[in-house]
């Protein structure tokens, strides 16, 4: 892979590569700042557009959009105490606080080299480990894939918020959705009751942009309209001296690597990892007294965290093929649409395109500083939109979006439906992240287990006698499954 | 009675009816290979099993836990709203892009609470009409357009 840096450097130094660096970094924060759009409704967004380009920008301007929308979800957090995304919930404990307190600019200077330093060491952690666990991959054959995957959403739905029941049913019905269209192995077709437009199965991007974007909108107009706290006065970023770090560069470094291991957990998310370092600061930082008050610890345990999960989730995403959250599922989904197959041989087979991916994911990282004190002055009365303007815009884009991909117009239909299922289902408290998931993983699950049963002669327990990884893994599924079982065992025994 | 008739149970009940349709129409296909690994209907039939068992778990747990779903601020602001994307997203192809798009918006941001004529109507046209002018005038990537007019 080091062998291909130069030539990712080329790339990213071209105008196309420049261009999408500065214009995806741009566009994420600006998008995460805005209330009610959140990290994956922006990523979800940009997506379509990114058809008509190569591969390596295309991934590129998605990491930028994923990337700035993390920071930029605290520039709402600090101003107007109402994140932009869930991720920055955290920053409003101290950020608004400090806000008020008249240091908005310096609540945001903390905010950004915070994110900045999270987000850079996590691009290290995904440059190495990456390749690390893609090497030990390369080693699976259908059957430890097969228990790979089968770990992989195990994981993701044991730990998607809400019921493990309902988690795993939107597995299912992503998997369900999966089979629609023709068979990977006879090439029949299935459950498409004569209608031709389902022969290629359900566009996976309709159905993202769907369950995502348009269910956000339709959420949004189920309920109360938000109010928002007024906007402080604010007079651009001001950056903390060295003097203000002494003391609180341990809490920097401990929410550093809670964000790293947090992200490269499939399915725990940036606001799991910020909310666990927010904890985790309130309990050793030599200023916890202040937690709550406007301290800027709180600040930093919460934005370097999140932010750190960003690379984090890459690395089982680039490896494994195996997304960390529903914002990497989408990149996941995007890496197919551009012939891509994420997994162990996409490190060895493209090495140019990992380096460029990596490479620019650090160079995201590095800009987030400048980009961020020049648009936190532009972003700020962008937070005085209201949230019809943005709901209306969203359904348009969408369908613009969708429409743009392959000029079908049953994509839209297909975008509608799953709108108005994603809402529904929502609303009863079932994640959205493994329906995504399952159609994802969905195709590689089907064809790895078939083609395990036709080597095994269809017996199921051979998978497991002769390949020891296999049966860790499954092993390993079941912990993950019973896990959360026996944690409401427990709960329910205590009670 | 509440607390049989409510949304969750609803909609849990919907869901395992439509995975005991869908599995039930696995046994009216017929396929070329019937063995166990090579039927083109093995891997589905296990996941709707899965899908099935998992409903009947959750619509038992809807029934006997008795919580409700966030209530609806508005029903005629959802309603307007759902119908007007639904409708929206069906008449793009036959209609073009710009028309519906500025109809959908006059009708999304009065029910979303903008009052101001003005700002209903500038932003109904100024919208969709950048977007086309972009992509169908500029890019050279054309959207949809109406059955009056290539220009929209």
């Amino acid at each position: 892979m080091l062998s291909s840096l130069p030539e990712a450097i080329g790339i990213l130094l071209s105008l196309e590569g420049l261009l999408v660096l500065v214009l995806g970094t741009v566009l994420g924060i600006v998008l995460g700042a805005m209330p009610g759009i959140g990290s994956t409704v922006a990523v979800a967004i940009v997506l379509p557009f990114t058809l008509t380009m190569s591969q390596a920008p295309a991934i590129i301007l998605l990491l930028a959009v994923y990337a700035g929308s993390v920071y930029g979800g605290s520039i709402a957090a600090i101003l107007i105490n109402t994140p932009g995304t869930p991720q920055s919930a955290a920053t409003c404990l101290d950020g608004y606080p400090m806000a008020q307190r008249g240091e908005a600019g310096l609540a945001l200077g903390w905010a950004t080299v915070a994110s900045v330093v999270g987000g850079l060491v996590s691009a290290v952690v995904l440059i190495f480990a990456a390749p690390q666990l893609a090497a030990v991959a390369l080693e699976f054959g259908p059957i430890e894939t097969f228990a790979l995957i089968l770990l992989g959403m195990t994981c993701i739905v044991s730990v998607s918020t809400g019921s493990v029941v309902k988690g795993l049913t939107a597995g299912m019905i992503g998997i369900f959705l999966s089979t629609v269209g023709g068979d990977p192995i006879l090439g029949e077709m299935r459950f498409t009751f004569g209608n031709w437009q389902l022969f290629a199965g359900f566009n996976l991007l309709a159905v993202v942009i769907g369950v995502f974007a348009l269910s956000e909108v339709f959420m949004r107009a189920s309920v109360k309209v938000s109010t928002v706290s007024e906007l402080v006065a604010f007079n651009g970023i001001v950056l903390p001296s060295w003097q203000m770090w002494k003391g609180r560069l341990r809490n920097l470094g401990k929410s550093v690597a809670i964000g790293n291991v947090i992200g490269v957990l499939p399915g725990t998310g940036a606001a799991t990892a910020a909310f666990i370092s927010y904890a985790e600061g309130r309990r050793s930082s030599p200023n916890r007294e202040g937690f709550g008050k406007g301290e800027p610890d709180g600040i930093v345990s919460s934005e370097a965290a999140n932010n750190a999960v960003t690379g984090g989730a890459l690395v089982p995403t680039m490896a494994l093929g195996i997304p960390g959250d529903a914002i990497t599922a989408v990149m996941l989904a995007t890496l197919t649409l551009h012939g891509i197959t994420p997994g162990p041989k996409l490190v060895e087979d493209n090495p140019t395109l990992i380096a460029t991916i990596f490479a620019g994911f650090f160079v995201i990282n590095l800009l987030l500083l400048p980009l961020g004190m020049l648009l936190s002055r532009v972003a700020a009365p962008i937070l005085r939109v209201r949230e019809a303007f943005m709901m209306t815009a969203i359904v348009i884009l969408c369908a613009v979006g969708i429409y743009f991909v392959r000029g079908n117009p049953f994509d839209l239909l297909v975008m509608g439906g799953a709108g108005v299922v994603g809402f529904l289902l929502r609303r009863q408290g079932v994640p959205m992240a493994p329906l995504v998931i399952g159609m994802v993983l969905g195709p590689t699950l089907e064809l790895t287990l078939r083609q395990g049963l036709i080597l095994k002669d269809g017996n199921f327990l051979a998978f497991f006698s002769g390949h020891p990884i296999a049966l860790v893994l499954a092993l390993a599924a079941i912990g993950a499954l019973s896990l959360p079982l026996i944690r409401a065992m427990r709960k329910g025994s205590a009670a | 009675m509440q607390r049989i008739a409510n949304e969750r149970v609803i909609v849990q009940l919907g869901l395992l009816i439509v995975a005991v349709a869908l599995y039930a129409s696995t046994f009216a296909q017929s396929f070329s290979a019937s063995d166990l690994a090579q039927s083109p209907m093995f891997f589905p039939r296990i996941i709707l099993t899965l899908w099935i068992g998992l409903s009947v778990i959750a619509l038992v747990q809807a029934i006997r836990k008795d919580d409700r779903a966030t209530p609806i601020a508005s029903w005629t602001r959802i309603g307007i709203i759902l119908v007007a994307a639904l409708a929206y997203t069906n008449v793009i192809g036959s209609e073009g892009f710009f028309l519906p798009s500025v109809v959908f918006a006059l009708i999304c941001l009065p029910a979303f609470g903008i009052r101001n004529p003005l700002l209903v109507g500038l932003f109904a046209i100024l919208v969709p009409g950048a977007l086309l002018l972009l992509f169908n005038h500029t890019l050279g990537m054309p959207l949809p357009t109406s059955r009056f007019s290539y220009l929209f």
